[in-house]
C-alpha cells in the first residue's frame, strides 16, 4: 500500500507544472463555454438566410433580444434535448439550465460581427444637419443627435435601433422590418477598435478654459459630408482646423513654438496637443508647411 | 533584365503618381443683397466634376435646362399649411428632419396643423407623449416629410449620370469645405442644383485647377455670388420662379 502511495507521489512530482494546472484550464473552458458557443451561430448558412423576421421580431422602440425558442425549435428540436446541458442553449443563454432563463446581452459583445452597417453620413448630413449654428439652439438637429458626448474628449456612437427607428420606423426606408437596408452580411470579423486619437488633448465640448471649441463637427472632420459608407470612414482632421486659431500671428503660436523647440532639442516632446507616444515622433511635413518653417528630422538636430 | 527594370520603374512611377493628390479648400461667401455683408454660405453641397467646362458642356446644358422649383412653391403645390412653410423656412430646411418638432409646434397657438395630426396619430400608436413627439415624422405623409428633398435628389441623380466619379462636400457654417484626395488636373466646381438665396437662385459652374501636393494649407478658393476681390468663382443669379397655382 505504502509502495503504491510513494509511486503516486513520485508520479505527481514528475508532472510538469503545465500538466498540474490543466484541470484549471478545463474549468475555465467550461465557464466560458457559453460565450464560445454563442459565436458559433452563423447567419451565413443556407438555412439561416431566410427573411430576418422569420426569427427576429421587430419590437418597439428597439430590437434588443434574441429570437424566441420557436425560431430554433422547428429545425433544432433534437438539439434542445441533447444531454443535461444542451450546447444549443448557450447560443442565447448565459446558463444552460432549464431553471435559468438569463440571456447573454444582445448582441453578444464577445461574438464576432457577422454584419456590417451601411450608414450614409452624406445623406444624413443633407437632411438632418442643415443648420446654420455653431452650437445648435435646442431643438435643431445636428451630429449630436447620434454622437452625444461620452467624455469631454470623446463622442459616442449609436448602439441601439431606437436611434434610427425614430425616423425609419415604418415609412421612411429602410424601415424597421427592412433589416438588409442597414445590415449587410459579411465574413465574420472582430469589431475594430475606436479610431486612434492622435491629438487626445483636444476637448470637444467647449474646449479649454476659454471654451472656444465651438465650431460645428464638420468644420474639422472634413470628410464626413462626403462619406456614403461607414466602411473605411476616418475622422480626418486637417492641421488647418487647429492652426486657424493655434498658429495665427498676433493670436497664438502653439504649433510654431513647439516646432522651434525641436530645432533646439531633438528630444523635445510636443505636448500641447499630443500624448508622448505621438509627441516624440517627427512632426509631419504639413505642420512645418503651415508654420512656414523648413521641415527637419529629429536625427538631424545637433 | 532591362524589361524587369522598366517594369519596376513604371510601377514606382505609378505608385508615386497615385500618392500625388491635392486638396481644394472652398470658402463660399455670399451677399443676400447689395447692402448686406458677405457671409458664409452654410450647409450647401458642392460637386467637383473631372474635366474642363468644355468637356462637361452636355452636363452644363442639362443644369441650365432643368426645371426649377423653390421650396415654397413645392410645399404650396402639395397644399402644405403656411405654418409648415414658415417652420421650414425658419431653419432653412429642405425636409422636416432638419430640426426637432418641439412641443410648441404640436400643441398651442404656434402649432403646425400637419404636426398636430401626426402627433395625434403617434400618441395612439406609441402611447407616450414624449415618444409621440420625437417620432412624429413617422406619421407624416412622404410628400410633406421630405418630398422636396427627394425631388431635388432625383434631379441630382439624373445629372450625376452624366458625370461619373464626382466628389461632393457640404459647406460648414462659415461656408468652408474641403475636397480631398484629388488627382491633379482640371475640374468643374458646381452646385448642380441652384441654391436659394433670398429672392434668387444661384448656380455656380467654374473651372478649377488642382495641382499635386497638399494644398490644404494654401489660401482657400473663394466662391461668391458677387464679383469681388479674390473671388475666383462667381455664381449666376436668376430670380426665383413665381409659384403657379395648384
Amino acid at each position: 500500500m505504502r509502495g503504491r502511495r510513494e509511486a503516486e507521489a513520485s508520479l505527481y512530482r514528475e508532472l510538469t507544472p503545465m500538466t498540474r494546472i490543466k484541470p484549471f484550464f478545463i474549468l475555465i473552458l467550461i465557464c466560458i463555454y457559453p460565450c464560445i458557443c454563442a459565436a458559433d451561430f452563423s447567419h451565413a448558412t443556407q438555412k439561416h438566410r431566410a427573411a430576418c423576421n422569420t426569427c427576429h421580431k421587430i419590437t418597439f422602440p428597439d430590437i434588443n433580444d434574441y429570437p424566441s425558442h420557436d425560431a430554433c425549435v422547428s429545425c433544432h428540436r433534437r438539439d434542445f434535448f441533447r444531454g443535461a446541458r444542451p450546447p444549443i442553449c448557450s447560443v442565447c443563454h448565459s446558463k444552460t439550465s432549464p431553471r435559468d432563463e438569463a440571456r447573454l446581452p444582445f448582441r453578444n459583445p464577445v461574438s464576432k460581427l457577422q454584419f456590417e452597417i451601411e450608414f450614409p453620413h452624406d445623406k444624413h448630413q443633407d437632411v438632418i444637419a442643415l443648420l446654420r449654428f455653431a452650437h445648435a439652439p435646442q431643438g435643431y438637429n445636428n451630429c449630436t443627435i447620434c454622437h452625444a458626448s461620452r467624455t469631454a474628449m470623446f463622442k459616442s456612437a449609436p448602439t441601439g435601433h431606437s436611434s434610427c427607428f425614430n425616423c425609419h420606423w415604418k415609412s421612411q426606408q429602410p424601415v424597421a422590418g427592412n433589416c438588409n437596408g442597414c445590415h449587410q452580411l459579411v465574413t465574420p470579423h472582430t469589431a475594430k477598435e475606436a479610431p486612434l486619437r492622435i491629438s487626445p488633448k483636444f476637448i470637444h465640448d467647449g474646449g479649454g478654459e476659454k471654451k472656444q471649441h465651438v465650431a460645428e463637427c464638420t468644420t474639422c472632420h472634413i470628410n464626413i459630408t462626403k462619406a456614403a459608407l461607414l466602411h473605411g470612414l476616418k475622422p480626418d482632421v486637417p492641421i488647418t482646423a487647429c492652426t486657424e486659431c493655434h498658429n495665427k500671428d498676433g493670436l497664438r503660436q502653439d504649433l510654431g513654438k513647439e516646432l522651434a523647440a525641436i530645432d533646439k532639442d531633438r528630444n523635445f516632446t510636443c505636448v500641447y496637443c499630443h500624448a508622448p507616444n505621438v509627441g516624440s515622433l517627427d512632426p509631419p511635413e504639413r505642420h512645418y508647411l503651415i508654420a512656414e518653417r523648413p521641415p527637419i528630422k529629429r536625427k538631424d538636430v545637433k | 533584365m532591362r524589361l524587369v527594370c522598366f517594369a519596376l520603374l513604371l510601377m514606382v512611377t505609378v505608385a508615386l503618381a497615385q500618392n500625388q493628390t491635392g486638396v481644394l479648400r472652398l470658402r463660399v461667401r455670399v451677399k443676400l443683397d447689395d447692402n448686406s455683408p458677405l457671409r458664409g454660405l452654410a450647409r450647401k453641397r458642392f460637386f467637383l466634376i473631372p474635366g474642363t467646362l468644355e468637356q462637361n458642356r452636355a452636363l452644363l446644358d442639362a443644369i441650365e435646362r432643368q426645371p426649377l422649383t423653390s421650396r415654397d412653391c413645392y410645399y404650396q403645390k402639395i397644399g402644405a399649411s403656411a405654418a409648415l412653410i414658415d417652420w421650414l423656412k425658419e431653419g432653412d430646411c429642405e425636409s422636416v428632419y432638419c430640426r426637432a418638432v418641439e412641443k410648441d409646434f404640436v400643441t398651442g397657438p404656434k402649432a403646425v396643423p400637419e404636426f398636430v395630426n401626426a402627433f395625434t396619430a403617434s400618441q395612439k400608436e406609441y402611447r407616450n407623449d414624449e415618444t409621440a413627439r420625437q417620432w412624429v415624422t413617422t406619421n407624416l405623409t412622404p410628400d410633406l416629410r421630405d418630398g422636396f428633398y427627394r425631388d431635388r435628389q432625383r434631379a441630382l441623380q439624373a445629372l450625376l449620370k452624366q458625370a461619373p466619379a464626382v466628389q461632393s462636400v457640404m459647406t460648414d457654417r462659415n461656408g468652408t469645405a474641403y475636397f480631398t484626395d484629388l488627382g491633379p488636373g482640371t475640374y468643374v466646381l458646381s452646385n448642380l442644383i441652384p441654391t436659394e438665396l433670398g429672392q434668387t437662385l444661384v448656380t455656380w459652374n467654374c473651372e478649377v485647377q488642382v495641382k499635386s501636393g497638399d494644398l490644404a494649407t494654401e489660401k482657400p478658393y473663394l466662391v461668391s455670388n458677387r464679383k469681388e476681390r479674390l473671388v475666383k468663382c462667381v455664381g449666376v443669379e436668376k430670380p426665383k420662379p413665381v409659384c403657379t397655382a395648384n
